[in-house]
Parts: C-alpha cells; structure tokens; sequence
C-alpha cells in the first residue's frame, strides 16, 4: 500500500486537501494530430476464457482495430511474467494506452493499472474489457463467443481512445474518530483506537456505558461474571486521556467525507452538573418518585433522579424529567436540597456539541424483539411471562433481587420454569425471518443459571433446533441436558395464565404429540433486531441497511467491517446478531481499519468523479437532487453546480440527470459513450 | 426462489388444491401444539405434513386425523412459514372424498333426532360439507 | 334512520333467533335500522377451500353479488356468516382468481358491483356509530359484571383476509363491554376454537374444547361468556352439565344495557340460565 503510493507522483491540478473543493478544471483536450497507440493483451485465464473464446483469432482480430499499434496474449496476464509482458510493450512500442481482455475489472483492474503505472502509463489510461464474467462464462457457442469478445474488446478500446491521464484526488486525513454506541463494541474500538494513540469521540445514548453487556448476569459458555468482564474495560474507558465521552448524547447530524467528518452531538439535559457532582448517591437515596426502571426491563424500579447501575461509567446521575415530580408539578426539589455541592440543575437544556474526527465507527448494538409481535406468546398480558433480558436481571448479582430468582407477580421462587427459544425468530410470518444467534447458548445458559440458584426447580427448554457452531458450545449445551435441563423439540403455539399458572402449549415433535406444560415462568427468548435509534440514525446518514435494519457490509466475506461509503466501518450487533467473542472481535477489527486509513497522512480517492462544465451548466439543480452522496451542490452565489471530488462516487447518476449536458463523467464522457455505442452497434 | 416441485404426484395434486407449498414446512411443530384437537388427532398437523414431505400421502389420506379438522385454521394463523394445514387437510379429504366409492363421514343418516332438534344447523352444513361427498 | 343491508342467515332464523331479534331491537335504539336484503340464499355456514371447488362456494358468492345491488354495505351477525361471506368476497375479488370469476359470475349472472363490503354488526358499531354514542345511550349500566368476550374461530381466522382485529388477542368486544359500564376481563381463549362442527360427530372432541374455552374464563373471573356465533354458544353452553357460566349473545347485554326489556331478549333460550346471575347483580 505505502510502495504502490510512492510510486504516484505528486498530486497536481486541484488539490482539496480536505476541503469542500469544486473540480471545474476541463479536461485536456489530446493534439488532433497525436494518434493514440492502444496496446491489446487478451488473457487465456487458463481454460476459462481460452476454452470458449478463440484467443488467437481474437488476437489477429484485434490487430486491425483503429489505434491499436500491438495486440498480443498471454496464458495468464496477472501473473508476474504476464504484466511484465505489458511493462515491456508499453515502453518498447510506445504505447499511450492499453486494453487487457480478461476477468471483471473488479478482481484485476488496480493489478493492471498498477502495472502500466510502472512503466510510465498514467494509472488512469489501462482499461478492462471483461470478456470472462460477461462473456466465457456465460456463452456457449465458441463462434458466438469469440464474435462477442471481439465486440467487447473493441468498445474498451474506443473507450481507452478517449482517457485521459488523471491524478488522484489527496485527502489529509483528521486522525481522530468517533464511536457511536458504547456497548461492549464500541468500548473495544474506542479502547483499541486511542490506545493506538489517537483521539476516540465517544457517544453513548444512555447515562452511562456498558450497553447490553452491562444488563447480563453470566456469560456462556465459561460463566464468567458479565459484570466483572466489563467493569475493567468500562473504568478505562472512562478514565482514558485520549477518549472524550459524550453519555446521554446522541449524533444529531454528519457531515463532510472521508477524512474531514463534522459531527453534530445532541446532548440531553440531564439535570445535574457533572463536574459539580461527586456520585455520592444521597440524591438517589432521598428521591421520593418511583418509576420503572427500563435498565430492569420490567423486573425493578428506580428513582426519577438515578444512574443505570452502581458500577455506572461515568458515575453520575440524571434526572428523568417525566418522572421527576419538580419538573412536572415545580414542588419537591429534594435532591437539590440534599446535594451537598450543590450540583442539580433544573434548568438543564438540551445542548449540542461540534466534533471533527476522520472516521466513524458505527457500534449501534440491538434490542429485542416488540412484545406486539408476539401476541400468541402473552408476554405483556401475562405478567410472569417475561424476555431473556429480564430473566438475566434476575439472574444478576447487581440486579433488582440480588440474584435471587423471583417470578415478577408475586414474588416467589419459580420451581417450574420454561424457556421459549426462536421467539420471533426464524418467523418470516410474525417476527424476523433469520436465526438470532445468541438464544441457543444464552437459553442453554440461564438455564444452567436457574438450576444453580433453585436446586429443586425444574427447566425445560421448548426448541426447534438447537445451533452450537462455537468453541465450547456444543459442550456447554451437553453440560445443561447433564445438569438436568429437559430439551422439548418443538415450537411453542400459545402461552397464557390458568390460575397462578403459565400454561404453554408446545410440541415433542420427536415423539409426534402435542403437549401441556405448566410454569410458574415462561422466559422468551425473544429476537435480536436492530436497535431502532440505530436504524433511525442510519438512515439520516445514508447508510445502506438490509431488509431488517441491520447495517450493510461492504462485502460479506472480504470486507466484512467497511461499508460502502467511505470513512464508516461497523461493530457489533447493529450489524447483526451476535455474541460477546463476535462482537469484541469485530470490533477490534474495525478499530484496525481506523488504524490503517490513520496510518496515512492522505487518503486518495479515485479521480474518475463528476465534472460540471461551468460555461453550460444553468444550476438547476437536478444533479444535487440525484445525488446519493451529497457530493453536488448548486453554489447560489455563482449560479453553477460543484462538484465536491472527495465525496464523489463517480456513480454517474448527476450526469444521467443534467439536462443541459454540462455534466459529466472523467474519462467516461459523452463522447467516449457515444462512440462505445457506436462500435456496439456496427 | 421457486420450490422444487413434490415428487409424488398424490402430493402434487395436494399441493394444487390447498394452495400451500409442503417444501415450505420446516417442522418445527408449532401446528401440532397449538391444535384444539392436537391429543386426538393422529397424525397430528406437522407430523401430516411430515408425511407429504417424504411422499408417504397415501399414509395420511387412509388416517383419521385429516377427519379430526375444526377448520379453526389456528394453526396457520400461528405457523412461522405460513402454511396452513387446514387448507391441507382439506385437500387431502376432497381427494378421499372424490374417490368412486363414497367414503364420506357424515350424513343424514349418521344423526341422531335428538341432535338434529338441538344443534344448530349451521354444524350440520359444516359437518356435512367438510367430512361428505 | 340508517338502514344497514343485512344478511342473517340460516340459523338466526331458528335455533339463534334470539341472536337476530336482540340484535335488531338493540339497533334500533341506536337509531340504526337492519333490512334483511331479499333473495339470501344459505352462505354454505362453512368456507369450502380446495382451490377448484367453484361450486362450494357459489352460494355465498350469489349473496355478495345480490347485496352488491342493494349498497355499499352487507351487514353480518353471525360469525360463520361473516367469515363465508368475506372470504368468499376476497376469492372473487382475487385477480389470481380470474377463471373462477369468470365461471362463477357468469353462472350466477347477475350484475356485480365489486365495492359492497361485507362487514360484521360489530363493525357498525365500532365504525359508524362509535363507543361514545352507544355509551350515551346505555340506561342501564352493566355495572358490576365481569365478561368474557369469546370470538373463536370465524370472526378472526384466517386475519389477512378478514382483518377484523388481531387473531391472538381481540378488543372489539372488549371495548363494547367497557361502553356498556360493564368490565371486560382478561382472558387468553378469545380465538381458542371450541370444536365447532365436530359437535356432528366427534362430541367428545368437542366438548374437550369447549370445556377448556370456559375454564380459561371462569379461572379469570368472568361471571359470564359473550359470542356472537350460534354454535360457539351451543358448544360452550350444551356441551356441559347444565350448572356453571352462562354463555350470551353480545346482543343480548347490549340490549340490556340499553334498557329493553329482559322479555324480549330471549335469555331462556341459554341451557344456563343468565337470569339469576343478572338479578344477583341487580341487572334485572
């Protein structure tokens, strides 16, 4: 990467550096009297081209095209020998432009380029015509093939007649990044970013960080503490010189590119000084408003005045106006008089806060499933009914009982409990279509859980299959069926009270008949699904989503942490769903390609962007309503579009949408598609 | 994505009268438990449609479950890849009951005078209609 | 006055003639009128499904298309009436349909306006009239009283073509009882089927049902079960020892509540008798 940099020259012509920069310069136009000299190289690919296309013919053939001085083939053109065969063609017969018939220019396009650069052609004068992909492959006939290479190769060719040499664009990198979210996700590439040296943004909805992690009791498959796993990273987290945490924030608005993001960051009143405040806890203590606590999900209260947990990062607390009995009704006021340093503040508004930072690490995380969804299962009707997430408050030392197991209706000890595995799962017809991930091992868990806690108590796990493709978990599910956990194959129809009952209606499809169980718990194990403000932020920043609101990869495989647009990578489960190792190490992940982009002093951006030409555009606008990447605005002020080169895809939709025809495409202008089309249709 | 069509031909026509895809069942079983009936239906729903999937038809038109049907369609309503074995049932019981010999459950001459003063008539069509040729 | 279109079908006509009668009366008072469309024939109190089965349903059809002449509205009472009817309209309706369309309609032949709607009692009164009107109108507040609203099978099933309410867990019901003073309770067998037609000739499995659908509601509470179709009451209330929770037409407390007599609303028609309960409850 840094050798292949190097070797560019210098950045000339306009150079952004960072800034809003508008390209206007036109493009060169080459001395008429200057006839281009195309070299040809067609690559056998094996048999994968050369077993359909007739190479040899296509060689002889492409020897007569206009412009071509050298047309010759190779065995396998990306190998070392076969781009030297290039280097040398290029020198020796002076070519000035050259056309590889080969695979998609997505597999060898920058292989070739990158070739031709070293022996002098500007990167941006080697063209692809892809006659594997959109011809061997797909045609059977070798005449017909041949036929239609030859056509392929003919049109890169009228394409290539009209490059120009182009620089790429240079961006200065701002080497600071924001996080968004701080679950265990965003705290692992925050931690892994500033550790790295560099400065993290780090913003949190709630009034402290830890996300989900924070709620869990143990963790599967070691049953190690949740807690005591955390607190470590979280303490650093809040403790750490070059991470500026912004909790009971959320990101209002981005703008900028790649490099240079400004960020907008709402801050929520929280109704206490925090540089005033010491968390003692005395505010908490004397509030008289009780509420329910969402951090409890269902299964404790909390005062109005409260932080999430005792172990809260950072240690302070807010105020939750709809609960605070001041701010509705202006009598009360405890806290403030309680406060020893006077730290409440009933003033509080909501403010925002200006960062800059170079990347984005989105870290979004998930919820559970809506209860609406799941009408048949009674949760919200029945109240010992209750989701996986509760039933982990239970479980949890710092929880509402202490880690005593108590059903939520009366309090007592549950002796019968069963657990709903795919609730809203693998359900294309009420909940999500796909498999959560993590209910499996996290069921198999708070069952081992439960049984350690009420010694007599008896569990049963209704499930449809049970997925294990993780170290450890086939035995930890093993270590729950030891313990005495009853595995029931079958998806549960119905749950509802009888009496002081949970009735469930499930199946033993194993045995092929219908079956009553009676519970004094049901817990669910409800779907993981994007966490709504996380889809709801992505959407304002244009992110691409899939059909279930988790954020898309840039490439499922190889590229697993990257999106699309350049300068956001991706953490944890608003990605989608999956379980602490997962997530840590995605997160680490994208905290390495952070790491990689701040490696360097300048991004580049290819040069092949929308171009306006100023003398004909008129600023209607249609190109900057066209634009996916905000990278076209209409400048009022002189009545003309501008490009900004650095946010530019080069997707070509503005120049679709120009009426006018002052837009338009470097090195895949108007003149070069008229002619491709042209040579198509001779 | 298409389905790749059932190999038996019994299976097939059940397919087309039901309107349902049997590839579609994954069986995980919710039918069976959420069935009013499901302790006395025998093959009870997934295992029914267990049945078409392996190409055993013959199995299930010769049971007595598919005779069993409320038509209460519970099982559909709750079913996560939406297919609904009330619809099957009733398919497998038009190809019984369209056989030359009558094979029909029901009739007039099944009901006693007693339940003929008393039940609604609105039973006797359903009754009639669903389990008759 | 508004005058409603409507469809009673078969069983109203005898063994739920209270159904009909207690429903009319109780219309009437909320200035609403129904007029039994002329020509009905029997909707076929079942929906036949297999996909060539044109002529099980041809019957229920000729009623959409002779409602269709009359407005844009077919009222329906009893539940099975109601499902028939409106999937029979959605089939016909059915673009993917087109064949039986064609083949029905033209045996029918008759002309068909295709935007009558098929809609339930329950619907005017959610819908047209509202909850506030019929609360105004209730002279006699069901106070006290703590019902079961049982839909079972047909007004819910199957939910995308009927979109009545939601399948698992209904409200309309519900919200009438709130309306009439009295106190809707809880209850997790509203759609729970109660063995319908197998009455004819699997009792016991039906009465299996049935027994369950009561239980449910007597452990909640109830002091009675409501319904709206004729052979969920008969299941509910037959199919039993004749002692327990009396099993009504909403129509019934509906007219009650809004102050007819308890003469003309047929409650000795039910093997358990409301009455007693209705007077312990100073209803009567």
């Amino acid at each position: 990467m840094a050798e292949g940099k190097s070797r560019r020259p210098e950045v000339a012509g306009p150079e952004p550096a960072g800034t809003q920069s508008a390209s206007t310069d036109k493009p060169a136009i080459s001395p008429v009297s200057r006839r281009p000299r195309v070299g040809v190289f067609v690559c056998h690919c094996g048999i994968n081209i050369a077993g359909v296309v007739r190479v040899p013919e296509l060689v002889e053939r492409a020897k007569t095209m206009p412009g071509v001085v050298v047309a010759r083939d190779y065995q396998y053109c990306c190998s070392d020998p076969g781009q030297q065969i290039i280097r040398d063609s290029i020198k020796a017969d002076k070519l000035d432009r050259v056309v590889v018939a080969c695979c998609s220019p997505t597999l060898h396009e920058a292989t070739f380029r990158k070739a031709g650069e070293e022996a002098g052609l500007n990167y941006y004068r080697t063209e692809i015509a892809n006659i594997r992909e959109q011809c061997a492959w797909v045609t059977k006939d070798r005449d017909e093939a041949t036929d239609k290479a030859e056509d392929i190769t003919r049109l890169a060719i009228a394409r290539a007649t009209h490059d120009e040499s182009l620089e790429p664009v240079g961006v200065t990198v701002n080497k600071r990044a924001l996080v968004v979210g701080a679950g265990i996700a965003g705290i692992q590439a925050a931690l892994d970013i500033a550790n790295a040296g560099y400065e993290v943004v780090l913003v949190e909805k709630q009034p402290s960080i830890g996300g989900h992690m924070a709620q869990l009791s143990e963790t599967f498959p070691t049953l190690d503490c949740s807690q005591c796993i955390l607190t470590p990273r979280t303490v650093e987290t809040g403790r750490h010189s070059r991470i500026k945490l912004h909790t009971y924030s959320e990101v209002a608005e981005v703008s900028g590119y790649i490099g240079n993001f400004k960020v907008r960051i709402r801050q929520k009143p929280r109704y206490v000084d925090f540089d005033a405040c010491t968390g003692c806890g005395l505010c908490m203590e004397k509030c008289p408003a009780r509420v329910e606590a969402d951090f409890e999900r269902g299964m404790g209260k909390r005062r109005a005045i409260y932080r999430l947990l005792p172990q809260a990062v950072p240690n302070r607390p807010v105020i939750d106006a709809e609960a605070c009995i001041y701010l509705q009704k202006g009598k009360c006021g405890v806290c403030a008089k309680v406060c020893p340093t006077q730290a409440i503040r009933y003033d509080d508004t909501e403010k925002f806060v200006e960062e800059e930072v170079g990347a984005i690490v989105l870290a979004t995380g998930y919820e559970l499933l809506d209860h609406e969804k799941m009408s048949a299962y009674g949760i919200g009707r029945v109240p010992d009914v209750i989701d996986g997430l509760a039933f982990e408050r239970l479980l949890s030392a710092s929880g509402p009982t202490q880690g005593e197991v108590k059903r939520p209706s009366d309090g007592r000890v549950p002796k019968k409990v069963v657990f709903v595995q795919c609730a809203g799962s693998r359900d294309r017809e009420h909940g999500m279509p796909y498999c959560s991930k993590i209910c499996c091992m996290y069921t198999a868990k708070q069952a081992i859980l439960y049984k350690h806690r009420v010694h007599d108590g008896e569990a049963t796990i209704c499930y449809i299959d049970v997925r294990t493709p993780g170290k450890g978990f086939e035995e930890f599910y093993q270590r729950a069926t030891d313990e005495g956990t009853t595995y029931l194959r079958g998806k549960v129809s119905k749950i509802f009270r009888q009496g002081d009952k949970v009735m469930v209606w499930a199946s033993d499809t194993l045995a092929g008949r219908k079956v009553e169980l009676e519970a004094d718990l049901v817990v669910l194990a409800s779907a993981v699904v994007a966490s709504p403000d996380g889809v709801e932020l992505a959407k304002r920043l244009k992110m691409q989503l899939d059909g279930h609101g988790f954020l898309t990869e840039a490439h499922p495989k190889l590229r697993p942490v990257e999106t699309l647009t350049g300068g956001f990578f991706l953490a944890g489960c608003g990605q989608g769903p999956k379980d602490i190792p997962d997530t840590v190490a995605q997160a680490s992940a994208a905290a390495a390609k952070v790491l990689a982009m701040f490696g360097q002093d300048k991004i580049f951006h290819a040069p092949t962007t929308a171009w306006v030409d100023e003398d004909i555009c008129v600023g209607c606008g249609n190109c900057e309503l066209t634009c996916a990447y905000g990278a076209v605005k209409v400048d009022l002020q002189r009545g003309v579009a501008a490009v900004n080169v650095a946010l530019c895809e080069g997707c070509g939709a503005c120049s679709v949408a120009c009426p006018s025809g002052a837009m338009s495409h470097r090195n895949f202008s108007k003149k070069s598609i008229y002619e491709m089309t042209e040579e198509a249709v001779r | 994505m298409s389905k790749p069509p059932s190999v038996s031909p019994l299976v097939r026509s059940i397919e087309a009268l039901s309107g349902q895809v049997i590839a579609d069942c994954y069986q995980c079983g919710c039918c069976t438990a959420g069935c009013p009936i499901g302790e006395a239906m025998d093959p009870p729903p997934s295992k029914a449609i267990r049945l078409l999937q392996l190409g055993r038809a013959g199995e299930l038109l010769d049971s007595e479950g598919i005779w069993l049907c409320a038509s209460c369609m519970v099982c559909g309503t709750r079913c996560p890849r939406g297919v609904d074995y009330a619809l099957i049932a009733e398919a497998c019981r038009a190809v019984v009951l369209r056989r030359p010999v009558r094979s029909g459950r029901v009739g007039p001459e099944t009901v006693t005078d007693e339940d003929c003063e008393e039940i609604p008539q609105q039973a006797f069509m359903a009754s009639f209609r669903k389990f008759s040729g | 006055m508004a005058s409603y279109a409507y469809y009673p079908g078969c069983t109203l006509y005898t063994k739920a003639r209270e159904l009909d009668l207690s429903a009319r009366k109780a219309l009437a008072v909320l200035g609403a009128e129904l007029e039994e469309m002329p020509a009905w024939v029997c909707c076929g109190a079942i929906y036949n499904t297999a996909d060539d089965d044109f002529a099980g349903r041809i019957g229920a059809t000729r009623n959409i298309v002779r409602a269709s002449a009359l407005g844009d509205t077919l009222v329906t009472l009893c539940a099975a009436c109601y499902n028939v009817l409106k999937r029979a309209k959605a089939r016909i309706d059915d673009p993917a349909n087109a064949v039986e369309r064609e083949r029905v309609l033209n045996f029918i032949d008759e002309p068909y306006e295709r935007e009558v709607r098929v809609v339930h009692y329950l619907d005017v009164l959610r819908r047209d009239i509202g909850w506030d009107a019929v609360k105004a109108k209730v002279a006699k507040p069901l106070a006290g009283l703590k019902l079961a609203s049982y839909y079972g099978c047909l007004m819910v099933r199957p939910a995308a073509v009927l979109d009545f309410d939601d399948p698992e867990d209904p409200q309309v019901m519900d919200e009438l009882v709130r309306a009439l003073g009295a106190e809707p309770v809880r209850f997790d067998f509203k759609t729970e089927c109660c063995g319908g037609y197998l009455v004819v000739n699997r009792k016991d499995v039906a009465r299996e049902s049935s027994a369950r659908v009561l239980e449910n509601a007597r452990a909640w509470g109830a002091d009675a079960v409501i319904t709206t179709c004729p052979l969920c009451q008969y299941n509910l209330d037959r199919l039993r020892d004749r002692d327990g929770l009396p099993v009504l037409y909403f129509t019934q407390l509906l007219g009650l509540a809004l102050g007819l007599e308890p003469d003309e609303l047929g409650f000795d028609n039910c093997a358990v008798d409301p009455r007693p309960m209705l007077a312990e409850k100073g209803l009567l």
